[in-house]
């Protein structure tokens, strides 16, 4: 198993190399020139000039027949494997402190959404599965089907304006001077109701399979009670579509939920990531594209090193 | 099993409860104002600020030599760090200011323990070679550009420094002299008569060299100002706190002002001692809807209208609704300095050489419609570049400047296809947002364009792809805006003068001698009516060349609950909300009695 593990994270060194040199074409070569935006509309071509050369802009992207390590790239290699991200342009702060402070509230949001709505939707498609032809299933594949129909910005308004507004049952907006958990309430609400039709779907699927087994039958027959057979042996053996959807999600934690973050004041990295888009601060942007990539890459790992712990026929030699 | 289970609830706990790090102060007895702003604050260094937002919130902790008064119009100066006005020379070149002696920076660890730091001229002078320093990159060099007696020479040793290198901010400028701790001398290269606008401006602001060199480039997240108000807490993208500064000389509420100002309730304060309220708080929210839920909640005090909230707080008569009137919510409309038009490139080949052909699209526009449809009614139709606020405006400025009349866009329009010898080529008009708003007034323009027999398509694209076609001059057509700064109208006529086209702000890219004699004669004129006059004579030959088809002045609708009292909207000056005053009692009521409603 060592073995596997250090082969993949040799393996790593490319994919991180490669996410590096897209990020630089994506947000250098690609994007363009930003100097002209963090010099503002009454600048003069020298400032223009000035700012170009404080974040080495007037360097040679890729080849220096002088310096060979003096280039655009080169810099940008350094700097960002060691996680060296520069300051936004936008308001000169450290991109790696806004990251730190945007990641606690990031997780704070999503952490809870993820597992309340793992929780409900495996439940649910347990349930769902074990009366698939029925008018039940019928009727909660309907909700489903409806649930993911509907856009996910019409969620937000909805709760925004209904639960929050109307009927005062949740705050509307971040507040400060307020205990902090309450506010993410309604948001994490949102969150778990708008993704459930699409994760009951998934588990259904994968819950069919695994009733359809012979060992579920045998079960059943040897007079199991069903919610032994489903929470005991249908759920374990269902253990490995469930690993690979939830250890893969975990980077996607990190990085927050744009919308939700924005509609609800929630100063996280998905909000932090949408401003950053918007206004063109590729620092930010770059960043936080490079610390998701190597996160995935992790954790991709982690998925493969956890089917072994699930499932004893998997080894890896 | 069932340990594995609490110690995850226990962590997620631990996340909800932990994850951000909110201090929760509140006391019933305290005075807060509560605001929100739908943009990012970028930075409180006076310095280097260049967007409204930020502007607005550094206002309360720094200070300029001069302030407008809050509640005279027209628009009046007073001193503020200044002990008076400026004595000015017969030639109009030197400016000596004396300073008030009881001044102190707000108390901070950049001047050590139990410092209280006061405020002399020299840090005027630090303050504005920072602005010159070209490694600082200021965006507001344009302030000082070309105006002081070795300022740009000081700008051009700058250059010459070296990376690794520290400029020498010792080094003696001509035109800023400082004879003692509390007197600045000004020296002008030639007669500036705005320059006493701009030391109401922010980023004439003082500064503590001591702060900027404690906090070195962070000085952007450390302001150390003079102002009613200091940093408390600044949560970047959500909120920020003011507090009161212990160390501010104190003011009292202005006695006089304007005829209304008494039975509006705007006086009712007068001679107290200002501030009022012990912290401002202002939340960052750039979607509209849970911005009006919070006003309504009456979480926040006062608020604009978002444009599909407006039936909701407006009704037919532009008078507020019966619900708003019911919740004691009060309306200020006010004019704001600022013009919006559609742009041309005067070096684009087709659009340079034809002038029907301008003006056929200025014609073509049917302005009120578009007012109507995109702003609520909330401006007024413009004929040239200096808005109706501005005491320059133009009275007849509707008889010369371009209306909506498609007889004559066609008529133009034919003209300008015989000059340019057969079929115009499609023009591009530059649209700076890709959203449904901007998709809607592109549709509408292309409708009017069409009406009138024209060929021109619309170029969406983001706000800073549209900064970079303007600046490198390659977009043909463009949607654009100016808010002026002060209350002087070459603020506007500056837009279309030679020496600034782009990447200065002419981005018309326009260029007549006739203009640019008239705008160099008016702009070291004082203010007297041959100067107005003048500004009326720049704006007519504009109209007549017609680099833009001016569209609409804007109109400002704010709502206010009516526990915030003197709310007197102004055009040009921020730092404002030492004169706010809130009756909390009232408000604690509303939000108890807001299911009511």
């Amino acid at each position: 198993m060592l073995s596997y593990i250090i082969r993949r994270l040799l393996y790593t060194i490319p994919i991180v190399f490669g996410v590096m040199l897209l990020t630089f074409v994506l947000f250098n070569v690609v994007g363009g020139d930003v100097s002209d935006q963090i010099a503002g509309r009454a600048a003069s071509a020298e400032t223009i000039a000035e700012i170009r050369a404080e974040y080495g802009w007037d360097k040679p992207l890729f080849f220096n027949s002088e310096d060979f390590f003096d280039t655009q790239f080169f810099n940008h290699l350094k700097n960002t494997a060691t996680f060296n991200f520069g300051r936004s342009w936008a308001d000169r702060e450290r991109v790696i402190d806004k990251i730190k402070r945007g990641a606690g509230y990031s997780l704070a949001l999503t952490v809870p959404m993820f597992f309340i709505s793992l929780a409900i939707s495996v439940c649910i498609s347990l349930v769902v599965a074990f009366f698939r032809g029925t008018w039940f299933d019928t009727a909660v594949m309907l909700l489903c089907v409806a649930g993911m129909s509907i856009p996910y910005l019409s969620f937000i308004l909805f709760g925004q304006y209904f639960l929050g507004f109307k009927w005062g049952l949740f705050p509307v907006y971040f507040w400060p001077d307020h205990f902090p958990v309450q506010y993410y309430l309604l948001p994490v609400l949102v969150g778990v109701v708008s993704g459930l039709g699409g994760e009951v779907r998934f588990y259904r699927t994968v819950m069919l399979d695994e009733m359809r087994s012979d060992y579920v039958r045998t079960a059943f027959a040897k007079g199991l009670g069903t919610a032994s057979v489903l929470f005991k042996h249908v759920l374990k053996n269902a253990m490995i579509p469930i690993i690979t959807q939830v250890v893969l999600a975990i980077p996607f934690l990190f990085l927050g939920s744009l919308l939700l973050e924005r509609f609800f004041g929630i100063p996280g990295l998905g909000y932090l990531f949408i401003g950053a888009i918007g206004s063109r601060d590729y620092q930010i942007v770059g960043a936080i594209t490079y610390i998701g990539a190597i996160l995935y890459v992790i954790f991709d790992l982690l998925t493969d090193i956890c089917y072994s712990l699930v499932d004893p026929r998997i080894t890896f030699d | 099993m069932n340990r594995y289970w609490f110690c995850l609830s226990g962590l997620l706990l631990a996340v909800l409860l932990f994850g951000c790090a909110g201090k929760s102060s509140s006391d019933s007895n305290e005075m807060v104002l509560y605001t929100a702003h739908g943009a990012k604050i970028h930075g409180l260094d006076p310095g280097d600020i260049g967007d409204q937002t930020s502007a607005a919130y550094a206002s309360q902790i720094y200070e300029t030599l001069y302030d407008y008064h809050y509640l005279k119009r027209p628009y009046e100066l007073i001193p503020q760090l200044a002990a008076e006005m400026p004595l000015i020379s017969q030639d109009g070149l030197t400016y000596t200011i004396h300073l008030r002696n009881d001044v102190y920076f707000q108390p901070d660890k950049c001047f050590g323990k139990n410092q209280k730091r006061r405020l002399t001229a020299h840090d005027f002078v630090y303050a504005w070679k920072r602005i010159a320093d070209i490694k600082y990159i200021s965006k507001n060099w344009w302030v000082f550009d070309g105006r002081i007696k070795g300022l740009d020479e000081f700008r051009e040793y700058t250059k010459t420094v070296q990376k690794g290198q520290t400029v020498d901010y010792n080094l003696p400028v001509e035109g800023l002299h400082t004879p003692d701790d509390f007197t600045l001398v000004i020296r002008l290269k030639q007669p500036w008569p705005q320059i006493i606008y701009m030391l109401a401006h922010l980023p004439t602001a003082p500064m503590a060299k001591e702060a900027v060199e404690y906090y070195g480039r962070d000085i952007i997240n450390h302001p150390v100002g003079t102002g009613p108000y200091m940093l408390g807490r600044w949560h970047r993208g959500s909120f920020i706190e003011l507090v009161r500064n212990p160390n501010w000389r104190g003011q009292l509420y202005p006695s006089e002002g304007e005829p209304n100002d008494f039975p509006d309730g705007f006086l009712a304060d007068a001679g107290r001692a200002v501030p009022f309220a012990d912290r401002l708080i202002s939340v960052l929210i750039e979607e509209d809807p849970p911005s009006w839920f919070l006003f309504l909640q009456g979480k926040i005090d006062a608020s604009g209208i978002p444009k599909d909230n407006f039936s909701q707080a407006i009704d037919q008569r532009r008078q507020l609704t019966d619900d708003m009137k019911r919740r004691g919510i009060r309306l200020y409309t006010f004019r704001d300095p600022s013009t919006y038009w559609i742009g041309f490139n005067m070096e684009d080949p087709v659009l340079a050489n034809n002038k029907p052909l301008r003006k056929a699209i200025s014609y073509a526009v049917d302005r009120d419609k578009y007012i109507e449809l995109f702003t609520n009614n909330r401006g007024e139709t413009a004929y040239g570049i200096i808005p109706p606020l501005m005491k320059d405006y133009d009275p007849n400025i509707s008889k010369i400047g371009a209306h909506y009349d498609v007889a004559r866009a066609r008529q133009y329009a034919e003209e300008a296809k015989k000059l340019n010898g057969g079929v115009m080529p499609k023009l591009k008009f530059a649209m700076p947002g890709t959203d449904v708003v901007f998709r809607q007034r592109g549709d509408f323009l292309i409708k009017c364009f069409r009406d009138a027999g024209l060929n021109i398509e619309i170029d969406y694209m983001d706000w800073p792809t549209f900064l970079d076609k303007i600046k490198t001059k390659s977009a043909q057509m463009f949607g654009l805006g100016w808010v002026a700064d002060i209350p002087d109208s070459e603020n506007f006529l500056q837009l279309f003068y030679s020496r600034n086209i782009s990447p200065g702000p002419n981005n018309f890219n326009y260029s007549s001698p006739e203009f640019d004699k008239i705008y160099e004669q008016l702009r070291v004129m004082q203010d007297c009516p041959e100067r107005t006059e003048l500004y009326r004579k720049a704006e007519r030959i504009v109209i007549e060349d017609a680099p833009a088809v001016f569209i609409l002045h804007g109109v400002a609708y704010i709502l206010t609950h009516d526990w915030l009292y003197n709310y007197k909207p102004h055009a040009f000056a921020y730092g404002l909300s030492k004169y706010r005053r809130v009756d909390t009692e009232k408000r604690e009521k509303y939000r108890k009695r807001f299911k009511d409603f």
